[in-house]
């Protein structure tokens, strides 16, 4: 079956409405015909369904009962047609079957991959703001269990209940056409059915849930006691960590129970409600074909035709329930939808020409929406190639700051001037490409470390340039000890990299990108002593030359700069060099002396203990 | 989280019969319930057959004979049935249900309760996320074996049997004929199986690489945004979900397909009964009714024939989780109580180690001929790089593990001769990245002294000096510290934890010290509370830091696996060894001014 493809890419946002029903219509853009060909085909092979007892009818009536063999002439010969006309149906049924499956996994998976996609690259648009205050785990749950909540809708939910309606509209004509009493007859309990099927599924939906709540419960009391094995082990607690865990086990047990329950009293009790409508046409219609009123055939062809009518009915409500797990999901997926991607090229001032890095901060203010402002009347300046640091307290602004600089958010008051252009200006994807990041919290990808060095340069780096990075950054000799050097993979799969050597590779990954300005976040504080020396040296060879930003909170580290900011409360409370500030009566030097004070002693202890000698 | 792909359906295990049995043994104390559903479902598959031969028999002894009175007994009797196969429907899903939630809970104790037993040389080589898969998803499958698989395949096989009784009761020579097509319907059926379950298998490995690709890309969103890779990534993620695509509808399409291939193939059979019927019910031999019943059993044993290929599927699934199981409930603690082990009452006094050798697994030797003495209420510092074998020594004392060779003794006796519990209730401990429990503040410091009252609690959090920012809690002790203590920061978590030890009034205290600056202020009150832990109690303290290692009575330098120096500060600093370098790099970095890191032109590299 060849199909022209539809859109690989279709812009999500298009399919915001308020109306779920129609969003779900709208994402289906460019598949719709396919997908009412899923549902066509279901109806071809319903018709050959119901087809086949009409020619049952007829193989009864006519040939078996009134002995005419006008189809073939001859009995062996009738008999051979009708047989190969119950083929011939059950072929058509089937061929029809599989097209309207094959339709619909088709929509479902494609419609599922494209919206993959457009999550994907939608979420690594996002305003910085909006991952601040989104936990990571809601949104990767969203992506995966909400997007396969909405893949099932298409391929099973929705079809499904159309396939239910269809058998229900084309069975109820067909029983019509044989007699329209046992036809009314027929349906008389339907309502109930549904109706019932729907309340009970909800419930089991309910007792579902409760369950795997519980069972998400009981997961997290055995990775924590697992993580936490030391723990457990240095203080005894092994009895107390059994029966912790035995009363969760047990309470799952129970809610399992529960939800069995009504499980085993639903498919039994509707089994009898089902039963009975059945039984009760049977009757009917038994009573009918003694009667003469109909044939044997007509019997029988209803026998077959009325299951169809009435036990799907059972599962109408398992599935309207079902859908409606898919408008929630539909819901979730479109809240992140919804909101704003950063525009990265958008700017007024289009060059690139790369910077110099003469920045002038005038009375700087930032806010998060509408609370109380973060950073406040900031100002200060510095030329190309300068060393600015900013020391203070966590919380005191330090890096709400320093993230104004490649525009992860935009100042709301003040102005922000780099090389004399209002910073607002500037294309962030320029910005972006002009400064150096180098974290607090190393992050590394899952991928080989020459990967991971490469992977702020979109172009082919030569193996030489990736291995200057490496020693520059001090980590080059590493790398080479592993067995696979520098496709070691990182992570789960491959090596484990210390703190220190995680930072070594980020500063290799800034070294290569080689940019303007240069950004700095504590980066040494997750390190022992000895890699941390490491680190300085390859830090040393990055700041010469680029405008850089230092966040730090040990003096040690901000003595040279340039500049020293001292920050308290998103405000800048001392600013000059480091001799300046120690001049001035304030946080800094208190900061100095309480430092040095500790130091002073440990040199004192050292001469003391030498001076024994 | 994204989950952790765990290969592990990939290894094939043979079906062997000796695991089989052991999961069956699972069921032993509840056999009961086995056998009320078995029947249960049996009984469902014979009246299921009967009802198609009552069918029959309303056809031709009621509506073509004529009788009214046959058509209403014969509705009335498959009433009366219907409703006694409910019973019997319900039985089997609540029997069947409850056994599987059942031997569910009984495997998960079981390994929970063994895993409490087992040492850390176990833990040291199987992952958390491993053992975790085999507690919650492999006692799933297991369980799902012993129950649904258990009905599936007595459903399927009842009603082959049965159906085949019947059509020998009605037509015995149709019947043969037709059971021919049954090898060609397993065939096809296993095929399919065999091809879609290949698919599966793909796309669900994609999809956790698409769960994983995600996860990584918004926990490093910041640096995706900085090095503007956003069209590189995006580009690399469409490669994963176009493999999803194809797996994933390859499998949909021929899923699809294989349920219309078996309809016609059963067609063809259905033809052959209408032409032979026909001829046979015109020589009055077959009746109108037995064509129809033919047909319907035909339909029976087509159903189960198609579902038998899954079920063999997933119970080769589920005794390979059953064979994981089993490893895991069967392996040995390397450290355990001794016979006659005895509660040592206290362990205050002497700690001896005499010529101690460890190694750990892979052979690499940790400790060699080890030897030292700890007076009581010495306070021992372990200093040395990161690997060296620092807390080997922490981890023998605790008892994690066991001498390879040499003796440990504690109150001048072998230490072995203890109980564990004796021994580790004694201990306190402090770790480097502090594990914390879901719960209340409260609850993460009672698990020290599980029967202290709050103002115990207090009390102990006080001397830690974890009361003030406790009190700054909008619930006070009563704050929730968010899974494994995420909500507080290190060192709070710290501060909790030393809280936990005192709380506990160990014998001996062990502190594995944060390489982690935490600010300044909170790092006066984790030292505060250290000391407080450590008065009048033996200490051993992987130091970090020049303020603790000066405070020790003794000083231990571990260094590739060997104590190369112990002595007090100022002995080792005479000594002009491993220690005095150790001390002067450390000291250099913290006072040295000119060393500064961001501007080389400022300073000369210190001399050697």
């Amino acid at each position: 079956m060849k199909l022209a493809a539809p859109a690989h890419e279709y812009d999500f946002s298009q399919a915001l409405t308020p109306n779920r029903i129609r969003g779900l219509w709208r994402m289906m853009s460019g598949f719709q015909w396919q997908y009412a060909g899923a549902t066509a085909s279901l109806a071809v092979a319903a018709c050959a369904k119901t087809t086949t007892f009409i020619l049952l009818r007829y193989f009864v009536d006519i040939v078996l009962g009134q002995g005419n063999y006008s189809l073939g002439g001859t009995l062996n010969r009738t008999l051979i047609i009708i047989a190969f006309g119950f083929i011939g149906l059950a072929s058509i049924e089937g061929s029809f079957s599989y097209f309207s499956g094959r339709l619909a996994a088709y929509t479902a998976e494609g419609i599922t991959r494209r919206l993959r996609n457009y999550l994907y690259d939608h979420i690594q648009r996002l305003e910085f703001a909006y991952h601040d205050k989104t936990p990571t785990g809601e949104l990767i749950e969203r992506c995966t269990s909400d997007v396969d909540a909405l893949r099932r809708f298409y391929s099973e939910q929705a079809i499904g209940v159309g396939r239910i309606v269809i058998l229900f509209v084309i069975n109820f004509t067909a029983i019509a056409l044989l007699s329209i009493r046992l036809a009314l007859i027929s349906i008389i309990i339907v309502p109930v059915i549904i109706l019932t099927s729907i309340w009970f599924f909800r419930r089991v939906t309910k007792a579902y849930e409760k369950y795997q709540e519980q069972e998400a419960i009981l997961s997290t009391t055995l990775q924590e006691n697992l993580a936490g094995v030391r723990v457990v082990k240095a203080f005894a607690r092994q009895e107390y960590e059994i029966n912790k865990f035995n009363t969760e086990n047990w309470e799952k047990y129970s809610r399992g129970r529960k939800l069995l329950t009504m499980q085993a009293f639903f498919w039994p009790v509707s089994d009898i409600v089902c039963s009975f409508q059945t039984l009760t046409g049977l009757l009917i219609a038994g009573t009918m074909a003694i009667n003469g009123t109909i044939t044997v055939g007509t019997y029988m062809a209803y026998a077959g035709l009325v299951g169809w009518l009435i036990w799907p009915m059972r599962n109408l409500g398992r599935l309207i329930v079902q859908t409606s797990t898919g408008l929630v999901s539909f819901g979730r997926v479109t809240e992140i939808i919804k909101q704003k991607q950063e525009p990265l090229t958008e700017g007024n001032y289009q060059s690139q020409q790369p910077i110099r890095g003469e920045m002038i901060f005038d009375k700087v203010g930032f806010a998060y929406e509408n609370n109380p402002p973060v950073l406040q009347d900031i100002s200060f300046s510095c030329q190309p190639g300068q060393v600015v640091a900013l020391l203070g307290s966590t919380g005191s602004g330090k890096t709400t700051l320093v993230n104004l600089l490649p525009r992860f958010y935009d100042y709301t008051t003040g102005s922000i001037k780099l090389d004399g252009v209002e910073l607002t200006d500037y294309p962030r994807e320029f910005l972006r490409s002009q400064v150096g990041i180098v974290q607090q919290e190393p992050f590394l990808f899952s991928r080989s470390i020459r990967e991971n060095i490469m992977y702020g340069v979109n172009r082919d780096v030569p193996q030489v340039e990736v291995e200057n990075a490496a020693s520059s950054a001090a980590i080059h000799d590493v790398i080479i000890s592993f067995p696979n050097e520098y496709d070691t993979l990182v992570g789960e799969k491959g090596v484990t990299l210390s703190g220190g050597q995680k930072q070594r590779v980020t500063i290799a990954r800034t070294i290569l990108k080689d940019s303007r300005m240069l950004i700095l976040d504590d980066s040494t504080s997750s390190v022992d002593t000895e890699t941390e020396s490491a680190i300085r040296e390859a830090l040393m060879g990055l700041t010469p030359k680029r405008t850089t930003f230092i966040i730090a909170h040990r003096i040690q580290s901000v003595m040279n700069a340039d500049l020293i900011l001292v920050m308290d409360k998103g405000r800048i409370i001392q600013k000059g060099t480091h001799e300046e500030l120690l001049e001035q009566d304030g946080m800094y030097r208190r900061i100095y002396d309480l430092q040095t004070r500790i130091d002073e002693e440990l040199a004192m202890e050292l001469s003391e203990s030498v001076s024994r000698e | 989280m994204a989950e952790i792909e765990l290969e592990e359906d990939e290894y094939t295990s043979q079906i062997t019969g000796k695991t089989v049995g052991r999961i069956f043994s699972l069921t032993r104390p509840h056999w009961r319930w086995v056998a009320g559903f078995w029947v249960m479902i049996a009984f469902t598959s014979i009246l299921d057959a009967i009802f198609t031969y009552i069918n029959k028999n309303i056809i031709d002894q009621g509506i073509i004979a004529q009788s009214q009175h046959a058509l209403r007994s014969l509705l009335t009797l498959y009433g009366g049935l219907i409703l006694v196969q409910s019973v019997c429907v319900f039985f089997f899903i609540f029997l069947a249900g409850i056994l599987g939630e059942r031997i569910q809970f009984d495997l998960r104790k079981s390994m929970f309760n063994h895993l409490q037993q087992l040492s850390l040389a176990f833990y040291s080589q199987t992952s958390v996320g491993r053992l975790m898969a085999r507690v919650t998803s492999d006692s799933g499958r297991v369980s799902d074996l012993v129950t649904w698989g258990l009905v599936d395949s007595t459903w399927a096989i009842m009603n082959i049997i049965t159906s085949t009784i019947f059509m020998m009761i009605i037509n015995w020579k149709l019947a043969l004929i037709v059971l021919g097509a049954i090898p060609i319907l397993l065939t096809i059926a296993v095929q399919f199986r065999k091809r879609i379950l290949v698919e599966f298998r793909n796309s669900r490995k994609a999809n956790s690489k698409i769960t994983g690709a995600y996860n990584e890309n918004i926990s490093g969103v910041r640096v995706v945004k900085s090095l503007g890779r956003e069209a590189e990534n995006l580009k690399e993620f469409t490669i994963l979900t176009d493999e999803m695509y194809r797996s994933s509808y390859h499998a949909a399409w021929l899923s699809a397909l294989f349920l219309p291939t078996v309809q016609i193939i059963s067609a063809i059979a259905l033809g052959f009964i209408v032409w032979y019927g026909g001829l046979q019910a015109h020589l009055g031999i077959m009746t109108i009714g037995g064509i129809q019943a033919f047909v319907s059993y035909l339909t029976f044993m087509m159903w189960p024939i198609q579902d038998l290929a899954r079920v063999y599927a997933e119970m080769q699934h589920s005794i390979a989780s059953g064979e994981r199981i089993f490893t895991l409930l069967d392996s040995v603690p390397e450290v355990f109580d001794r016979p006659g082990a005895a509660d040592p009452g206290t362990i205050k006094g002497e700690i001896e180690f005499d010529h101690v050798d460890f190694t750990y697994e892979d052979g690499k030797p940790v400790l060699t001929d080890f030897t030292m003495k700890i007076k009581p209420g010495e306070m021992i510092a372990l200093v040395g790089p990161t690997g060296g074998g620092k807390s080997t020594i922490v981890n023998l004392l605790c008892r994690f593990y066991e001498p390879k060779r040499g003796v440990i003794r504690i109150n001048r006796r072998d230490y072995t001769e203890f109980t564990l519990h004796g021994i580790q209730s004694r201990v306190g401990i402090v770790l480097q990245t502090p594990h914390l429990f879901s719960g209340t503040v409260r609850e993460n410091i009672r698990y020290g002294c599980l029967n202290a009252t709050d103002e115990e609690v207090e009390n102990a959090s006080k001397l830690a000096g974890a009361h003030d920012f406790i009190q700054n809690f909008e619930k006070k002790y009563d704050q929730d510290v968010g899974e494994g203590g995420n909500l507080l920061s290190v060192g709070q978590k710290q501060l909790v934890s030393i809280a936990r030890a005192i709380l506990a009034q160990p014998d001996i205290f062990i502190m594995d010290e944060a390489t982690s600056s935490v600010d300044t202020l909170t790092e006066a009150l984790i030292q505060r509370g250290m000391e407080n832990l450590m008065l009048g109690r033996t200490s051993f303290i992987i130091a970090h830091r020049l303020s603790t290692i000066k405070r020790a009575n003794r000083i231990i330098v571990v260094e590739d696996g060997r104590i190369t120096e112990m002595g007090t500060h100022s002995e080792l600093l005479r000594a002009r060894g491993h220690y005095y370098r150790l001390y002067t790099q450390q000291f250099r970095e913290e006072r040295e001014q000119e060393f500064d890191p961001y501007l080389t032109q400022a300073t000369n590299m210190p001399e050697d």
